[in-house]
């Protein structure tokens, strides 16, 4: 699809809720499908987005989004339409994961990914690795070829040498933007005094496919300017990653500390399960209730086991996109607006 | 009402392998922990400091899988992986593969205490430890000839539990409810024996091996860390307590013996609750445990 045909499109999808509408009861038909992605919270105050910008964040939105959903469509699993759709935000360098994903205090960028299928369930996950070009395949590769759920830095990458996987150097990942972000947050921390690292940017997906599987996937280089070997909510299973046929399916953006605390992911599930609440109204509690009043910010896309999908977040916005078989098609940044 | 309870791992200790002097060094190593423990918290201290106090002599006890005397990677070095949580915020610390620090536990409380992160791992852990001014030791402290032994048993395909005298494969960990009504929640470990370097367990996962929540229960799991990870384990009992209104007993039985028997995982969980009940159980054919409160109960048991 050439750029200028998939802007016409998008100029008619944009949709002006922060949520997606439930879908109406389904009709008989093929089970649904359903897939929602997130490019983070770290969205620009709208004054300050330019129409350009937007335009390149909307398009590389809809690439993920549109690839994955053909997976589903085709009748692919979940699972590969959650890889594919992380795997082309990772390669995306305007989204904070893979090439493009910010820097860490020693100006490198240390990657985490988190994969979890919710057969079984299995999970896999990877932090602090620095050398592999797409994390969420390898992530992938933990939970398919190791008895483990998280490998971490060397010993992540030794086992992705073993796999057959690549390595890139350093330099792959690092882009004119991203460093002179973390000049700029470094000449801040001389001037106050104190580290801050910043940056709530992440990407993730989570969907439903045909066979009734949920999965969820999330990869990201956490804060600009973080501490070596500082690990968010990403690869933490249940914090910002989690999936279970019987629940929900959850990938999450933001503060990643208040996401760790409060085992965030999970926390919807269990919501779900034990207080029988609706996949919005366990999203609403754990961002606008439990999140909001921890001082936290971020956001979280969520499906459930019906392809009901909420995407939600109590930051001025999130980079997300959804799209389903009774044709739901919405790419969005703001919460009013595209 | 004051309670503590403590774990020094689940299973891999047959019952027949346990010499009565090697049981009773492993009672010893129980009872310094559990009493120093609860010293604290009969001194009107925190629930905090107690299970980090707890942990830490666990930790400097070389006959359990943490600090020194831990389990030994397939390179023949110990990583350690430790977690402390307060839930009286529901602030939380921890580290992963951490190759230079003394006691891991006090390292997680300096990650909830003195930095932004929750979890810190590797090489950028051992660094903002000295940024913390505290010492690092040679990889060699935390080797002991037992673990060497074991990890060559494993490595030529022999079973653990030939091994004599038989070694705890355990992780350690410690839970409190304080005087104040607080909860608390610390593990620590060395991990698998044999493991590949750079895997990470249950323990250092605030949610999967570890967890508290004021008003609602602290909880320490030690066992085959991967199923506890999926089952986010810790939060599930603390959910299951909250949302479902269950008796802590029931929650820790449910997770250990419904979910995660299901999923292939065994091990064993120490919980305690708001009311300062204690819930020590276990999966596997035996768990070093102890327990004491202000009510007088005193209890250490193996099996």
């Amino acid at each position: 699809m050439s750029r200028p045909n998939l802007l016409a499109i998008l100029s008619l999808a944009l949709l002006s809720s922060a949520q997606a509408a439930a879908p109406p009861p389904a009709p008989p038909g093929p089970p649904p499908i359903a897939i929602a992605i997130h490019g983070g919270v770290g969205v620009t105050e709208a004054s300050k987005m330019t129409a350009e910008k937007a335009a390149s964040y909307q398009a590389g939105l809809a690439a993920a989004l549109d690839a994955a959903y053909a997976i589903l469509e085709r009748g692919g699993s979940s699972l590969d339409a959650v890889t594919a759709a992380v795997r082309m935000m990772e390669d995306d360098p305007q989204f904070n994961a893979g090439r493009g994903a910010v820097l860490n205090q020693d100006g490198d960028a240390e990657l985490d990914a988190a994969i979890m299928d919710g057969r079984g369930p299995r999970a896999g996950a990877v932090a602090g690795v620095r050398h592999v070009k797409n994390p969420v395949e390898l992530a992938r590769l933990v939970m398919e070829r190791s008895p483990h759920v998280l490998l971490i830095g060397d010993g992540a990458e030794e086992f992705a040498l073993e796999q057959g996987v690549v390595l890139v150097p350093r330099g792959y990942f690092r882009t004119h933007q991203r460093i002179s972000e973390l000049a700029e947050a470094q000449q801040a921390e001389v001037n106050r005094g104190t580290a801050l690292g910043s940056g709530t940017g992440t990407v993730g997906a989570v969907a439903l496919d045909r066979a009734g599987n949920l999965a969820a996937a999330t990869s990201t280089g956490g804060l600009t300017n973080k501490h070596r070997g500082r690990v968010g909510d990403t690869p933490i299973i249940g914090a910002g990653t989690y999936a279970r046929n019987d629940g929900c399916a959850v990938s999450g953006t933001g503060h990643g500390e208040y996401f760790i605390r409060q085992v965030l992911a999970y926390d919807i599930c269990a919501l779900m399960a034990y207080k029988k609440l609706t996949l919005s109204q366990a999203v609403t509690e754990v961002i606008h209730g439990k999140l909001t009043a921890a001082g936290g910010e971020g956001g979280v896309i969520a499906i459930d086991p019906s392809g009901n999908i909420v995407m939600d977040f109590n930051s001025i916005g999130m980079f997300r996109g959804a799209r389903d078989g009774h044709g739901l098609r919405q790419i969005a940044m703001y919460r009013d607006t595209n | 009402m004051h309670a503590i309870a403590i774990h020094g791992g689940a299973g891999a200790v047959p019952r027949a392998a346990l010499s009565a002097e090697r049981e009773a060094r492993y009672r010893a190593g129980l009872a310094a922990a559990l009493d120093s423990g609860y010293a604290v918290l009969e001194k009107g201290g925190t629930s905090l400091d107690a299970v980090t106090c707890a942990v830490r002599i666990l930790e400097d006890d070389p006959l359990f899988n943490a600090g020194h005397g831990a389990a030994l990677t397939r390179d023949g070095a110990a990583e350690l992986d430790a977690a402390i949580m307060d839930g009286k915020q529901l602030r939380a610390g921890a580290v992963a593969s951490v190759r230079h620090v003394r006691n891991p536990v006090e390292l997680a409380r300096h990650v909830m205490e003195k930095s932004r992160h929750v979890l810190l791992v590797g090489a950028g852990a051992e660094e903002f430890a000295l940024e913390e001014g505290l010492s690092l030791v040679p990889n060699l402290y935390f080797r002991t000839a037992e673990r060497l032994e074991q990890l060559l048993f494993e490595q030529r395909g022999e079973h653990v539990s030939d091994i004599v005298p038989p070694v705890s494969q355990g992780t350690v960990g410690a839970v409190a409810r304080d005087a104040a009504g607080s909860l608390a929640a610390a593990t620590s470990t060395g991990g698998m024996t044999n493991k590949r370097p750079g895997r990470v367990g249950d323990s250092p996962i605030i949610g999967a091996g570890t967890y508290a929540k004021n008003g609602v229960c602290a909880v320490s799991a030690t066992g085959h860390g991967e199923y506890f990870i999926r089952a986010v384990a810790a939060h599930h009992v603390c959910a299951a307590v909250e949302y479902r209104g269950m008796a802590l007993e029931e929650a820790v039985r449910d997770v250990l013996h419904e979910i995660l028997r299901k999923l292939g995982g065994d091990g064993g969980l120490i919980a305690v609750d708001h009311a300062g009940r204690i819930v020590m159980d276990f999966s596997t054919e035996g768990m070093f445990r102890g327990a004491r409160d202000s009510n007088g109960r005193r209890d250490i048991a193996i099996y």
